[in-house]
């Protein structure tokens, strides 16, 4: 292949004055020079790039202002999966990681899944707003195109065989000029007969009113997108991952892939610091480090550019506002954005949430919050929702994007590297598209396994996640029944969120077990109230105390160095002095 | 399941349930008290320090002693408790109320005729003061610290910042000084200390902990664990002054920025909410706007002294016995702009209202100032202060019966300050 | 002449204190306890310690206790040191002596709580 890069550098020219220029090198537009500053990077490699191209754009420029921190990594080292072969090495634990490992259980293959962080769902995955898209943003001839409507249509089983809180609540698109209505109407009908987007209906003010009657009071008329939902992200990763255990995958948390090697074109070996693995086929699911990881596997045909976006969690009190998602469309900034541009929604679990901005930044683990994202938001969704006050945030997060500057997925096998698939370039809406794509990716490894040994389906795959029951959504017959059979569910120890001792320790004993106090309060909830943990963590902190049999101060909240306490207040030589 | 029928349910058995369930009990009700901790005694359990009682006891306690004499009071009394049961739900009915509650034996429901809510009080969080940065291990409100360190007997921090000089940050201020951690300063946004003054003195300077008064923490650095935190100058607005950061670095940050009454289970009943307090409006017997539910204590607003709490909830557990169902006949208690605010908000003329309790805060620092009742203009009561603070609550007993009130009647309570007075003249 | 805040009632009262030939005089004081804590911060400045000291039971690893009188100021980090050594090893209650005369201050350390005794009968919590 080859392609005339003299048009594409003209204008690089005009832009930054000869500093930057793109050359055609093994199927990529490579760009390299020297900017100062990282918005300007990204400027020269939208020039470059082309929206939903397969032929990426990988960014060499040298931009002294965008050195990032290296890659965050445990500190440890072991040999616990030394040796290992396993058939498939899943790299990242967030959805995409997760998703393809359970469905490479159908298979009979030897599955792991590896994890740097301390638990599932630590970056991307666990900070977004759990939105399930519709997809009527999206065009025809893109990856996230060709799966959204498959794969939003697969929630209800999905979500319903992993046991994990989905609704679909519908999304609402609210416009406020009324001229804008044959436009807007014309719009859909294309997404409906070109891009198969058929539930899209339009609805009066009045209409919207009537379903949601404290949104945008100047809203003349809004798009309706009934088979938009909300989820709990985070949960349907670890329901993911748990279901892959359950049906004999392997997950190691804390384990980094560092290096590896590749000999004529084939991964012959990964190493981790736990240990060299010796994997058939390797799975890039690495999310922000996904371009690391294709460099490794000398296979870097993209590159990522992160971009950050900050969610607010409200009191489930002004969950009551509202019962779905919407947003207020400002075309103009919408044309301009490569986001969706946030919303506001009331999510899986009854808050209200608000968000998420969008910034470039060259940080890929940078999970700073500002308070400037959360006034460019507020200022935003109050139009959508007038009664949204900051007033009423409990907490916010920030999670960090991995979009490629085609801005759509990368799904397919490695272009030199024979043993590797990418699921690269994971963005929203990747946590919809997830349960799709994770069974095309699953079929690509099996495929590339069945052309050296004989893949079979694995009989025992059991499709089913029990998750930890909550007690909270139960009626009191069921509530009683439980807890007869085990007291400690009627132990309530989070009041805000009504979360029993009971459910902690079944926590500790799921599948993946996490035992740090952000590791328990993700899989049932403990600490997510409007006390923020402030009442349960002590007693938290003290149950995975007990249940592992460690002191107090070797509990962590979440990862390496982020013990609780530093130790008894008393010890025998005497107390302290200031 | 199992059914019971009380004249009265507690809920709650801090200082403020086990006073109102003694009271109640006292007043010849059938009692029942539901506590979701293990223990009575509520937040007091981990005040180790003293000064408690002054004037309920004329003892200086700590807070063990205290909340173990008011259950004493309540064990010698055979009231019925239900501990470390969790109230899920009330339902109204005709007859009163079904509370639901979930313990270790399975669900239960209890019905009453009335209900007390002393459900106490939660602290504020960093997110709610909106502190940004990274999301360690290390920040604490003052009570999760105050719990780690006097119930567990486990340190929270070596080297830390306080933010807000409300008592409890004090309190821990010294607590972790005494324990060997060092305290590197306590920061406050607002221009003046939140905290009592006999408290700035003996918690901070008499351990040479500094006071920084118009600062506050903008944002928390460390991945992992707390590393250090970056401290602002506010303006006169309690914002950011931009270019004032200065990083300090300590292992943690502990949060003293107010306390919000929990009032989840009022509201499920249609609880009014007074957005000054953020606790139920009430009347002079303590009775919420939902007829046959009473609030008090740091639910019904946030004290300074337990022993005010235990007067106000004996006077709720009073009512709550008494209680027979009634047309409400309000006549609102007006305080003027210079109050944070007063309780009860109003009166409901078809009850007793000879000898009822006024509390109220200050709006701001004010020296010899007179506090002024008027009933249509005409003034019915005086005091004269020293000086008020909003940190330091007041409290007063009126009289109401006497002052002839009709449902027309405007009631108001005024700040005059002194110096004002005298330049007017 | 010396500022003093009172701490002995929640008042907080500001007094200004001065010392001159031996007579001290205050003012700003509400009341004789608030003189009393005056002259006293002026000539032998006392303050009462409230801590914990470790227990042997697992249940209850610390017991909240009290100086049962004041002691001087001076002297907090030295108590401190005493009750930072003490392990309870017998289910003790309120009012309790921990530590008979500390340092021999004429006072003793007591205990604040009831919750070994407590939790000796009811065993073990949440």
């Amino acid at each position: 292949m080859r392609m005339d890069m003299s048009k594409c550098n003209r204008k690089l020219n005009k832009q930054f004055g000869g500093r930057v220029r793109a050359s055609f090198e093994n199927d990529c537009i490579v760009l390299r020079g020297e900017l100062e500053r990282w918005p300007d990077v990204i400027s020269a490699c939208r020039t470059a790039a082309r929206k939903y191209s397969r032929i990426h754009v990988v960014n060499d420029i040298v931009c002294p202002e965008a050195q990032d921190a290296p890659m965050r990594r445990p500190s440890f080292t072991d040999h616990t999966l030394e040796g290992a072969a396993p058939d498939v090495l899943v790299i990242g634990g967030g959805i995409s990681g997760a998703s393809i490992a359970r469905e490479l259980t159908k298979w009979k293959l030897n599955v792991l899944l590896v994890e740097k962080e301390s638990d599932l769902a630590l970056q991307a995955s666990g900070r977004n707003d759990g939105e399930v898209h519709p997809g009527i943003d999206l065009g025809k001839g893109s990856l996230k195109h060709k799966y959204i409507r498959t794969a939003n249509r697969m929630f209800d089983t999905v979500c319903k065989d992993l046991n994990v809180e989905f609704h679909r609540v519908g999304q609402y698109v609210l416009f406020g000029d009324v001229w804008l209505k044959p436009l807007i109407r014309l719009y859909c009908l294309w997404r409906k007969y070109h891009d198969g987007i058929e539930d899209t209906v339009l609805i009066s003010g009045a209409q919207l009113k009537r379903k949601e009657p404290l949104l945008d009071p100047e809203a003349k008329f809004a798009i309706l997108n009934p088979s938009a939902g909300v989820v709990c992200p985070y949960g349907l990763t670890i329901a993911y991952a748990e279901n892959a255990v359950q049906n004999g995958a392997k997950v190691s948390l804390g384990t980094a892939v560092l290096g590896m090697e590749v000999e004529n074109g084939t991964i012959r070996a990964v190493h981790t610091n736990r240990g060299t693995l010796y994997p058939k086929v390797v799975i890039n699911a690495a999310g922000v480090f996904a371009e690391e990881i294709a460099k490794m596997a000398d296979d870097r045909f993209y590159s990522i550019h992160p971009r950050r976006g900050t969610n607010s969690i409200l009191d489930k009190k002004a969950g009551v506002y509202m019962h779905s998602i919407a947003s207020v469309i400002d075309l103009r900034a919408q044309l301009r954005a490569h986001t969706k541009g946030g919303g506001t929604m009331r999510t899986a679990h009854g808050n209200l949430l608000a968000g998420p901005d969008a910034v470039e930044t060259w940080q890929k683990e940078n999970t700073e919050t500002h308070p400037e994202s959360i006034r460019v938001v507020f200022d935003k969704q109050k139009k959508t929702l007038p009664r949204l006050s900051e007033r009423d945030i409990i907490t916010y997060f920030t999670g960090v994007r991995a979009p490629t500057f085609e801005e759509d997925f990368i799904i397919e096998r490695g272009r030199r590297t024979k043993n590797l698939i990418h699921c690269a370039g994971i963005q929203s809406p990747g946590l919809t598209t997830a349960p799709a794509v994770a069974i095309d990716v699953a079929q690509t490894a099996a495929d590339m396994l069945s052309e050296k040994m004989t893949v079979e389906k694995n009989p025992a795959f059991d499709p089913v996640r029990k998750g930890i029951p909550a007690l909270r959504e139960m009626d009191e017959a069921q509530r009683a029944e439980l807890i007869k059979e085990n007291p400690d569910y009627g132990v309530i120890v989070c009041r805000c969120e009504e979360v029993s001792k009971g459910e902690i320790l079944d926590a500790l004993r799921s599948p993946i077990c996490v035992p740090t106090v952000d590791g328990v309060k993700k899989r049932v909830r403990p600490g997510m109230g409007r006390c923020q943990g402030g009442f349960c963590s002590p007693l938290v902190t003290q149950i995975i105390a007990d249940y592992l049999g460690v002191p107090l101060s070797e509990v962590r909240k979440s990862g390496e160095g982020s013990v609780i306490t530093f130790g008894k207040t008393k010890t025998p030589e005497g107390g302290g002095e200031a | 399941m199992t059914n019971d029928r009380y004249d009265v349910i507690v809920i709650g058995g801090g200082p403020a349930g086990l006073a109102a369930a003694v009271s109640a009990h006292d007043n010849d009700a059938r009692v029942l008290l539901i506590e979701r901790e293990a223990r009575l005694g509520g937040i007091l359990k981990q005040c180790i320090h003293d000064g408690f009682g002054l004037l309920r006891f004329g003892e200086k306690l700590s807070g063990p002693e205290y909340a173990e004499r008011y259950i004493d009071m309540f064990r010698a009394r055979d009231i019925p408790a239900l501990t470390l049961t969790f109230v899920t739900k009330i339902v109204k009915t005709e007859q009163g109320f079904e509370v639901h509650a979930v313990n270790r034996q399975g669900i239960s429901v209890h019905y009453a005729h009335a209900l007390v809510l002393a459900t106490g009080c939660r602290e504020r969080t960093a997110k709610q003061v909106f502190i940004h940065g990274t999301r360690p291990s290390g920040v604490f409100t003052a009570g999760t610290a105050q719990h780690f360190v006097n119930l567990l007997g486990e340190m929270p921090a070596k080297k830390c910042v306080i933010l807000g000089s409300g008592d409890i940050g004090l309190i821990m201020a010294r607590r972790l000084t005494l324990e060997g951690a060092r305290v590197l300063g306590v920061y406050e946004a607002k221009p003046t200390p939140s905290g009592l003054t006999r408290n700035l003195q003996q918690c901070l300077y008499d351990y040479d902990i500094p006071l920084h008064l118009s600062h506050t923490v903008t944002r928390v650095f460390g991945v992992d664990r707390l590393e250090g935190v970056e401290i602002s100058e506010v303006d006169e607005n309690m914002k950011p002054i931009p270019g004032t950061q200065t990083r300090l670095d300590c292992d943690a940050l502990i949060l003293s920025v107010g306390l919000i009454p929990e009032n989840e289970l009022a509201e499920s009943l249609g609880v009014e909410i007074d957005p000054k307090t953020k606790g139920p409006y009430c009347d002079g017997q303590c009775m919420t706007g939902v007829p046959g539910v009473f609030s008090c204590g740091n639910a019904l607003h946030v004290n300074d002294l337990v022993d005010y709490v235990s007067e106000n909830a004996a006077a709720a557990g009073k009512a709550a016995a008494l209680y027979t169902p009634a047309p409400q006949k309000y006549v609102p208690l007006h305080a003027d702009g210079s109050f944070l605010y007063i309780v009860p908000q109003r009166l409901d003329l078809n009850r007793d209202n000879t000898k009822v309790a006024v509390y109220f805060r200050s709006g701001g620092d004010f020296n010899k100032t007179r506090l002024s009742v008027t009933a249509d203009g005409r003034e019915v009561f005086a005091k004269k202060y020293a000086f008020l603070r909003p940190p330091e609550m007041e409290k007063l007993e009126l009289d109401f019966g006497a002052f002839g009130l009709t449902e027309e009647s405007d009631i108001r309570f005024a700040l005059q300050l002194q110096a004002e007075k005298e330049r007017e003249a | 002449m010396k500022e003093i805040t009172c701490i002995v009632c929640p008042r907080g009262c500001r007094m200004q204190a001065a010392e001159e030939n031996g007579v001290i005089t205050v003012v700003g004081n509400s009341c004789k306890r608030g003189y009393d804590f005056a002259v006293s911060e002026l000539t032998d400045p006392k303050r009462t310690v409230c801590s914990t000291v470790r227990t042997a039971f697992p249940d209850v690893p610390v017991l909240p206790v009290r100086v049962s009188g004041e002691i001087p100021k001076a002297r907090i980090f030295d108590v401190m040191r005493q009750i930072g050594a003490v392990c309870v090893k017998v289910r003790l209650g309120r009012g309790d002596t921990v530590i008979e005369n500390v340092l021999d201050l004429g006072v003793d350390v007591i205990a604040t709580s009831d919750i070994l005794i407590e939790n000796g009968k009811a065993g073990g919590n949440i």
